[in-house]
């Protein structure tokens, strides 16, 4: 009877407080059940047979990690809640001589209840939702579905053993909030009055300073590459200027509405503005937690959305053709429209014996060279102490003017010394060149050059010329870089479509590549080397890792939204609790229910919604920064993309709307009552 | 003519399924003139406070009346209820039921700005009555950081700025140390000496003394009262004691 006492009183005030901990619970069970199924999923037999199932596996990972983290965190923070709702009760069982070690006691089984709780529920519902997942996910990376239903005891222990350490961190945090109980103190502690709040101003003002400086530097990054640097700069001023601008800068608002008489002693806001001063002062913090993780979701439900759903595009851009060869020579001596015909020979054999026809098919010759660019002139030793600047750098390609003319079907002719320009992605203004020593007059800009995929996927901007003839490139022919290897690459490039199935083509394609390597002229040239690539090959790849990036986004997303639902919830909780008082006066002093209803619905309306229209505005300045760094996954369908974001905001607020409905309900059963 | 006329006031607690019944008013009849200071005397548990949520409008009887100004309450539809209370009737209560989140003048302010006023005719209309409680110097402070005398104060500065008909209070000086529960009875007086009519409802001897009549209330009916008269509050207060002691052995007969 006696060993029963603290287990029955620990069920007991779980069953009291059901409203407390069933959706802390319900977090918990969450939490494990997301980190199971990720885990189960990076140790999936099925995703290690897949071509590309590694890449989704460090995909996996990290998502599992971040889970890890993220629960650790988030149920601290709903434990809290708990706790400090609770203080009361424990206080009242202290003054009535329960001592701190029993106390203790009922803590202790309480969490055991609700860590078991959490584990078993979790993992079975895990167990359960796992094979549903795994096939979402190959449904995702487009791979047969496969029903065979696989428990990996390692998976269970593995979860076991992370959320056992989550559960026993919030457990050890609790008896100390417990050790440090004042019993007195805790039973006034909700009649204490609420001291008046004074609006910082200098924190509004550097919230509002900060976030416009975070924005122009979202908004003005020109080149992808500086744009990493910058975003994670904005993104840590975005989210410092956020905490700022909701802890103070909407008090100091309130107080600005106050101080207009005209405004403020109106029906309709008076109660309004008075009460969000308070409120706001008290969930400042949390109301910026969730705008943040409002962003995050939407930044990533966005951009891994646009991702997948852009993956064609993005392959199709990364091949100029959908089999391509590049052969590379160590000299221009090799550059030679001769051995251009004895490797072209060599594709077209392969051709014929295979009885098939390529379409589309697309050579040229060129050289290329990487250098920093200084006002007119290029250096192509970089050294690695020198601070890089990457919007320096630029890809340069040559190509003669024969071969130019031959390929977009021109008749330009060009003089010794003299070059076209085709600037790619930036812009050249000077008349003249000094590439190391090779100088060059720039006859004339050039609005459209040869397609050089290479230039596509490479992030730098490229300089490309038109010369008279590849013996031009001579003085920058024995030049080496600061690695000690050649500058300057020469390439044969090969390629051409195909409308048969992808295993024949990928057949040809290998042929191909064997053919090559019996070349003599090319096995003899000390620097030669060759990449060669087929949409057919590469398909997988990116379809895994594509599909991988945007399950997991999915599933983050929804972690999130479920954390940020539940955050919003206790937020509810706690303020029913306390305006039930308040809202009781009012209607001694007149109010009538429905004006409460209607304050009530415009103050919990603006704290709901002020974060999602946060979010918003972040995700708009946000955008061309998502918008860049997506083109160098060479996505290009602006539309799409815009699309689709607005696409992702408009979901989240419909969730966050019905999540609004059920909170709502809560808070008004509590204040009517 | 009466102010407020109470008729047959019968109040019936039960249980949602009407199991157990209590009967908290059993026929309660009275009635204020204008310019009254009326104190209804009575333990805890005698009916006092049901009898004041009716008057408030706060609650509904099971049968009888309730006229104010010849208007029944009764006739009065749900919806406008809130509006007629604003408007006629100004409450003091024991826990002075200021809100926290506002400032004193803001607090006093409320019921003028339910009814839409505009800031200008409200401090117009706070400034005689500011000063008149003496409290013209704390307007800008939160309950948070006054005295308990004050909060009160504050709290009869927001039932007068509306000039209700009637003021109902609630044990006013329950929660009040002596010299402040002296110091509201007096403003009390004060108050009622211009015309302001008042029904107070207490359990306090010391405070019903200073009304001017007494009605005694037990187990949920009226079934005494005492006119001041041209008695001082220690004479009425004497009286009070009398019948008092009076009732509560004649209650052993």
């Amino acid at each position: 009877m006696k060993t029963l006492f603290f287990p029955r009183l620990a069920i007991n005030g779980i069953k009291n407080n059901k409203k407390l901990y069933f959706p802390y619970i319900l977090s918990c069970i969450g939490m494990v059940m997301m980190f199971y199924i990720i885990h189960s999923l990076s140790y999936s037999p099925l995703l290690r047979e897949v071509r590309g199932g590694s890449s989704i596996e460090a995909v996996l990972t990290l998502g599992k990690f971040v889970i890890a983290v993220f629960g650790l965190l988030f149920l601290f923070y709903t434990n809290s809640f708990l706790v400090k709702k609770r203080y009361k009760e424990f206080g009242l069982y202290n003054i009535l001589g329960m001592d701190k070690h029993s106390i203790s006691r009922i803590i202790l089984c309480e969490s055991v209840t609700v860590s078991l709780v959490g584990l078993v529920c979790g993992i079975g519902l895990g167990i359960g939702l796992s094979k549903l997942a795994e096939l979402g996910l190959l449904n995702a990376i487009e791979k047969e579905i496969d029903y065979r239903f696989t428990v990996k005891a390692e998976a269970v222990l593995f979860t076991v053993l992370i959320f056992g350490i989550i559960f026993l961190l919030l457990t050890v945090k609790s008896l100390i909030q417990v050790r440090r109980l004042k019993p007195l103190q805790l039973l006034k502690s909700e009649n204490a009055g609420e001291k008046p709040i004074k609006a910082n101003w200098v924190f509004a003002l550097l919230g509002v300073i900060i976030l416009g400086v975070a924005y122009y530097i979202a908004v003005s990054i020109k080149t992808p590459l500086s744009a990493l640097l910058a975003f994670f700069i904005a993104v840590i001023m975005v989210i410092i200027a956020t905490y700022l601008l909701f802890m103070s800068g909407s008090v100091a608002l309130c107080k600005i509405l106050q101080k207009n008489k005209k405004y403020y002693y109106k029906k309709q806001h008076f109660i309004s503005v008075s009460s969000m001063t308070y409120r706001m002062k008290r969930n400042g913090a949390g109301l910026a937690s969730i705008c943040i993780l409002s962003t995050m979701v939407l930044v990533m439900l966005s951009s891994t959305t646009s991702l997948y759903f852009g993956k064609n595009d993005s392959l199709n851009a990364r091949f100029t053709r959908n089999t391509e060869f590049s052969i590379d020579v160590q000299s221009i001596d090799n550059l030679t429209e001769e051995k251009c015909r004895i490797i072209r020979k060599k594709y077209e054999d392969v051709f014929k014996d295979n009885q098939f026809t390529p379409k589309n098919v697309y050579e040229y010759r060129c050289s290329s060279i990487t250098g920093k660019i200084n006002k007119n002139k290029i250096n192509i030793n970089v050294s690695d102490d020198s601070i890089v600047n990457y919007d320096d750098i630029r890809m340069i390609y040559f190509i003669s003017i024969e071969d130019y003319n031959k390929i977009m079907g021109k008749n330009l002719c060009l003089k010794a010394g003299q070059a076209y320009l085709c600037a790619y992605r930036c812009t050249y203004n000077d008349k003249s060149i000094d590439i190391d020593g090779l100088k060059l007059n720039i006859v004339k800009i050039l609005d459209d050059f040869i397609d050089i995929g290479e230039s596509k996927y490479i992030i730098s901007p490229s300089l490309m010329f038109v010369i008279p003839d590849y013996e031009t490139l001579r003085p920058l022919d024995n030049m080496v870089d600061i690695s000690g290897y050649k500058a300057l690459s020469n390439e044969y490039y090969y390629g051409y479509d195909y409308d048969t199935d992808d295993e024949t083509a990928t057949d040809i394609f290998r042929k191909q590549v064997e053919t090559i390597d019996t070349l003599d002229f090319i096995k003899n040239d000390g620097g030669y080397g060759y990449s060669a690539g087929c949409i057919a090959e590469e398909k997988d790849d990116f379809y895994t890792t594509f599909g991988g990036m945007f399950f997991l986004g999915i599933m983050l997303s929804v972690l999130f939204i479920f954390a940020a639902t539940m955050i919003i919830y206790y937020k509810q909780l706690s303020e029913g609790y306390e305006d039930k008082s308040r809202f009781d006066i009012m209607q001694k002093v007149g109010m009538t229910k429905q004006d409460i209803k209607k304050s009530i619905n415009s103050q919990i309306l603006t704290v709901f919604f002020a974060p999602l229209i946060f979010a918003g505005l972040h995700l708009g300045f946000a955008f061309p920064l998502v918008w860049k760094i997506l083109q160098l996954f060479n996505l290009s369908n602006l539309k799409f993309i815009i699309l689709v974001t607005v696409g992702a905001y408009l979901c989240f607020g419909i969730f966050y709307a019905i999540i609004y409905k059920i909170t709502a309900k809560v808070y008004y059963s509590i204040v009517a009552n | 003519m009466s102010i407020l006329e109470v008729k047959n006031l019968k109040k019936i607690y039960s249980t949602r399924f009407g199991g157990n019944k209590v009967e908290a008013l059993k026929n309660v009849n009275f009635s204020v003139e204008e310019g009254e200071f009326v104190a209804i005397l009575g333990e805890s548990g005698s009916g006092k406070t049901t009898l004041l949520n009716i008057l408030a409008a706060l609650d509904r009887p099971t049968s009888g009346n309730v006229l104010l100004e010849g208007k029944d309450f009764s006739k009065i539809k749900e919806s406008d209820v809130a509006k007629f209370r604003r408007d006629n009737l100004g409450f003091v209560f024991q826990e002075f039921n200021l809100l926290d989140t506002f400032s004193i003048e803001d607090n006093i302010y409320l019921p003028l700005v339910l009814a839409g006023k505009s800031h200008y005719e409200m401090s117009v209309k706070l400034k005689p009555i500011a000063e008149r409680l003496q409290i013209t110097n704390l307007l800008k402070k939160y309950p948070y950081e006054v005295s308990g005398g004050q909060k009160q104060r504050a709290a009869v500065a927001r039932a007068m700025i509306t000039d209700p008909r009637l003021i109902l209070a609630d044990e006013p000086t329950g929660a009040l140390d002596s010299r402040s529960s002296d110091e509201l009875l007096r403003l009390f007086c004060d108050v009622n000496r211009q015309g302001q009519t008042i029904l107070m409802v207490t359990h306090s001897v010391k405070a019903a003394s200073v009304a001017s009549r007494v009605l005694f209330i037990k187990d949920g009916e009226v079934f005494h009262q005492i006119y001041k008269g041209e008695d001082s509050s220690e004479q009425l207060y004497q009286k009070i004691s009398d019948t008092l002691t009076m009732l509560e052995s004649g209650g052993e007969r």
